[in-house]
């Protein structure tokens, strides 16, 4: 039982830890920012396609 | 046609904001009270004992002094009066009301009172701001006849000794309308096919009639409406097409000149100085004050864009449209001066509403202050009337 | 008045981390090389609100009617960069400051979100909640919503905000395609771009469409009073929502227009009632009330704060605080309430530490004149580069009287002449109109106040309340002695002005007037024009 809740905290601490180093990279490295202004340009575009009823 | 004998007189008077007829006038011991905003209702400065005078800077130069002061971004109407009143063109003045109406004039004045530009040696002259409703309706009226209580009456009354009662302001009332009914005569020969008076020559009487003391225009304006009656038209009308004018503040007689002079007729004049509406004579009855009764027809009548709701923005543009068939436009020439806000917005409404909702040709432009001469304004009217031309030929086609 | 010199402070405490903060941008690039190392404590706690954004924007787009929100809207794409609009508020700030802001910025954040999630949900090209839909009362962007303050049960949205407000906070080039839009319509380019903006949204059919009926008003000048026209052309005559135009007068401080303004909120709150079919509700009114208060107690405090040698809630976080705080939520929201509160017990704390937010501070400044809203954290930048504290800003001086807030027949009456007040006084209006005194005579009383040294006066070029007192400004600057700094900004088009254009004029007379080298010459020239 000790060994099974033991392993349980290993495995929360790894995940915990992973979720960590992933998530920490992409803040300190910018990484979301970067990946969003690569998605803009196409997002964009996706708007120009857009039928709109543009008048007054 | 043969020149009106009184046109180069008018002309005369619009030379000078300090024109001969003020200076008589202060000469018989009138006090003159300044404004520049058309929802200033102007029976109320024109009281026995005092008279309005609107202000324009006729034949500006350099503005800039104005400039640094309000710098390159307010409208060159603004501008130049703040100039005009720095070199002490307006010295004359006895008093200042101003509307808060739109944020340029107010500012204008705001400086002029802070450079004390105006009011030397005047002990009792007064600088006073309106507040002016932005919606046309009971509210709004209460507001209109409280402040023009407190911002006209009240200083007129206490600086000068001025009767401001119902009284006084009934004959003000029946005064002014005098003259409106003269000038709504004469622009009705406007109306003719083949017309007896021209644009510029009616927007000449019209613009001394907010400049020069009424009571010392009437008799030269009754015998050019006698004139009228009798004048002839050339054999065949002068222009291609008659156009209505609409939008901002134009007082410079040398626009609707040049309009002319590129082939079309100004029919009617929907603009800040003009006479549609500002010379509709004011309908008083005896059971309500005056008062209240002249600032509910300068609320519910006034074209002025910064009334805000929907009745009044649809009712500026169906005005038009109603006017445009009165004088039997072929076009309409919408018009702003260049950093009006108000009719910036209101040009392009107006414009485009006029155009596809109510089928009329619709040229918009903006100009400066003063147009001189401008080629490019010309080139503009010009195929503006060749566009009504086009239209006209493919209309009787089909 | 006298201005007083003001001795250079310096920072006892070292700044931990990253202090060149120029290194970090990316030439012509769209965002930063990474985020700012602020010392271990600093970066985690930066990185665990940084978690919580994230949170707040996935739980926003799990939503599929959100999803279909998001690619029905060209100015949602800005809502990509909203990390990156907290970076750029707290660049340089630890301690303390880095919590005040991320107080402010996050909660900003959730406001805006659940905005959005609401427009979603009533949106009739997208969620198409008709039931949820009519409990929408629409405002402007810019309006004070005191008439909303008896209504518990109905939800007071600016369409605007999100679209064009927020926008340019994130990316400083969103409207530039609304604005073209506009023009292309025969708008000149010479009028204040953000009712220019809202009219080129309207005009490019990109507003959500939902709401029981909508209360425009004449908020801050004569563009935005016409742009309300444009808008309410397609509202009210093709989406079929009625809309009442609340004037609220523009000689706010004469006693003889209050009735005027009083009579014109009770015909808006009659309006309100009329379309949705909810009462009014004075006990929710005066709940609203005493938060109203709080919250200018509180702003009142952080004021007289910053009139000391240790100014702790400052800057450009507290000019967007104060305008969603005061106009957006107006007592509404509890939440902010107890933001109000966190930030006060963090401002207590920084006091008494004698905290200082850059290491020196070499001038207290007053900011004057309509911000630059694609370089709001430009006050962040003055503060890191200049060492020029901006004591307080002209959006953050406004009403500091408490409204009544206990229910009495008495205080029923009075509380229609209170939301008046709030109203007239309306972020910037109440400065840009009102006379001279609001504008001119009280800037040079604030600097007095506040023992400033200097004005930095934000010059928005197309702001024509502004222009017309701009040779009076300095005229009266220069009869002082006070050191001015004119900053031109186009308020939404960083074409006209770019960022670095914002900064050159600062760098420009720091050099030249005043002889000094920047604090952190690597934020002196930055090449962001390409950036969000």
């Amino acid at each position: 039982m000790k060994k099974i809740a033991l392993k349980a905290l290993l495995y929360i601490l790894t995940g915990g830890l992973a979720f960590f180093v992933v998530t920490f990279t992409v803040y300190f490295f910018n990484l979301d920012m970067k990946l969003t202004s690569a998605i803009e340009p196409f997002l964009l575009k996706w708007y120009d396609r857009i039928p709109r009823n543009q008048h007054l | 046609m043969k020149d009106l004998k009184h046109l180069i007189y008018f002309e005369d008077l619009l030379q000078e904001a300090h024109n001969d007829l003020i200076r008589q006038a202060q000469e018989e011991g009138k006090k003159c009270i300044g404004y520049m905003c058309e929802n200033v209702p102007e029976p109320l400065l024109n009281l026995p004992g005092c008279f309005s005078a609107r202000l324009r800077a006729p034949r500006t130069g350099s503005i800039d002094v104005g400039t640094y002061y309000l710098t390159s971004f307010l409208c060159e109407y603004s501008r130049a009066i703040l100039e005009r009143a720095l070199e002490g063109g307006y010295n004359f003045l006895d008093g200042m009301v101003t509307p808060d109406g739109c944020t340029m004039l107010n500012r204008c004045v705001e400086n002029m009172e802070l450079l004390k530009a105006a009011g030397k040696d005047k002990e009792n002259f007064f600088w006073d701001y309106m507040e002016i409703p932005m919606k046309a309706d009971y509210n709004g009226l209460n507001l209109y006849v409280l402040q023009c209580k407190n911002h006209i009456l009240k200083p007129l009354a206490e600086k000068y000794g001025i009767d401001v009662s119902d009284e006084a302001i009934r004959k003000a009332v029946a005064e002014h309308n005098h003259i409106c009914e003269l000038l709504r005569q004469i622009g009705d020969f406007r109306k003719l096919d083949n017309p007896t008076i021209t644009g510029y020559e009616y927007n000449v009487l019209c613009l001394a009639s907010y400049v020069a003391p009424k009571y010392l225009i009437v008799d030269k304006l009754e015998e050019t409406l006698e004139e009228l009656k009798t004048r002839e038209p050339d054999d065949k009308p002068w222009f291609k097409a008659r156009v209505l004018v609409v939008g901002s503040e134009v007082d410079d007689t040398d626009f609707i000149k040049l309009i002319e002079d590129s082939g079309a007729f100004v029919c009617a004049d929907r603009f800040c100085y003009g006479s549609l509406p500002g010379r509709d004579p004011i309908e008083l009855t005896d059971d309500e004050d005056a008062l209240t009764q002249i600032c509910r027809q300068y609320m519910y009548r006034g074209e002025c864009p910064r009334y805000m709701n929907t009745e009044k923005m649809d009712g500026r543009r169906e005005y038009v449209d109603k006017l445009a068939k009165k004088y039997k436009a072929d076009g309409i020439i919408y018009q702003q001066m260049k950093f009006c806000d108000p009719w910036a917005y209101e040009k392009m409404m107006g414009s485009h509403i006029l155009r596809n909702r109510y089928d009329w040709p619709v040229l918009a432009v903006d100009r400066p202050y003063t147009i001189g001469s401008s080629g490019q304004m010309r080139t503009r009217v010009q195929a503006f009337m060749e566009s009504i031309d086009i239209k006209k030929i493919q209309k009787e086609e089909q | 008045m006298a201005v007083k010199k003001f001795n250079k402070m310096v920072n006892p405490e070292k700044i931990k981390g990253d202090t060149r903060y120029g290194d970090l941008y990316k030439p012509h690039g769209k965002v930063r090389k990474r985020r700012e190392w602020r010392g271990v404590g600093d970066t985690l706690y930066d990185y665990s609100r940084w978690l919580g954004i994230m949170l707040t924007l996935g739980k926003f787009m799990s939503k599929p009617r959100n999803i279909k929100f998001f690619f029905r809207y060209r100015w949602m794409a800005n809502y990509l960069a909203v990390p990156m609009m907290v970076d750029r508020f707290t660049q340089g700030l630890r301690g303390e400051y880095l919590r005040m802001t991320h107080e402010e910025q996050d909660l900003i954040i959730i406001d805006v979100a659940k905005l959005l999630n609401t427009m979603a949900r009533a949106d009739r090209r997208t969620g198409n909640d008709e039931e949820f839909s009519k409990i929408n009362v629409l405002v402007d962007e810019n309006e004070m919503t005191a008439v909303m303050m008896g209504f518990p049960n109905l939800k007071c949205t600016s369409r605007e905000t999100p679209s064009t407000y927020v926008s340019v906070l994130l990316n400083q080039h969103a409207m530039e395609h609304y604005i073209d839009v506009a023009q292309e319509y025969g708008l000149p380019g010479d009028v204040c771009p953000m009712p220019e903006a809202e009219a080129g949204v309207s005009i490019d059919d990109d507003a959500p469409i939902f709401g029981a009926c909508a209360v425009q008003c004449n908020t801050t000048c004569d563009g935005s009073l016409l742009g309300n026209g444009v808008i309410s052309e397609r509202l009210e005559k093709e989406d079929g929502i009625p809309v009442f135009q609340l004037p609220a007068p523009l000689r706010h401080k004469e006693d003889d227009v209050q009735e005027y303004a009083a009579e014109e909120i009770r015909r808006a709150i009659a309006f309100i009632e009329e379309h949705t079919g909810h009462k009014w509700d004075w006990d929710y009114y005066f709940e609203c009330a005493k938060r109203v208060n709080f919250a200018t107690k509180c702003r009142n405090e952080w004021l007289d704060m910053n009139k000391t040698d240790y100014p702790q809630i400052f800057g450009g976080n507290l000019a967007l605080y104060t305008e969603t705080n005061y106009m957006a939520i107006c007592g509404k929201v509890p939440e902010f309430e107890r933001a109000d509160r966190r930030l006060m017990k963090l401002a207590e704390k920084a006091y008494k530490k004698r905290k200082m937010a850059a290491p020196e501070y070499r001038h207290r400044a007053i900011v004057w004149g309509v911000q630059s809203h694609y370089y709001m954290d430009f006050l962040v930048w003055l503060l890191n580069c200049w060492g020029i504290v901006p004591l307080t800003d002209m959006l953050s001086c406004i009403n500091t009287e408490m409204i009544a807030e206990t229910d009495t027949p008495e205080n029923r009456e009075q509380a229609y002449y209170d939301m008046a007040m709030l109203t007239e006084e309306m972020i910037m209006r109440n400065r840009t109109h009102g006379g001279y005194k609001v504008l001119l005579d009280d800037l040079f009383e604030f600097v007095e106040q506040y023992n400033a040294d200097m004005i930095i006066l934000w010059e928005h070029i197309t702001c024509k309340a502004l222009d017309g007192m701009h040779g009076m400004f300095e005229d009266r600057a220069r009869e002082l002695g006070v050191p001015l700094i004119w900053v031109d900004h186009q308020l939404f088009d960083p074409r006209v002005v770019s960022r670095q254009g914002v900064r050159d004029q600062v760098n420009s007379y720091m050099r030249t007037v005043m002889q000094e080298e920047p604090l952190d010459p690597t934020l002196e020239v930055l090449d962001d024009e390409n950036s969000w």
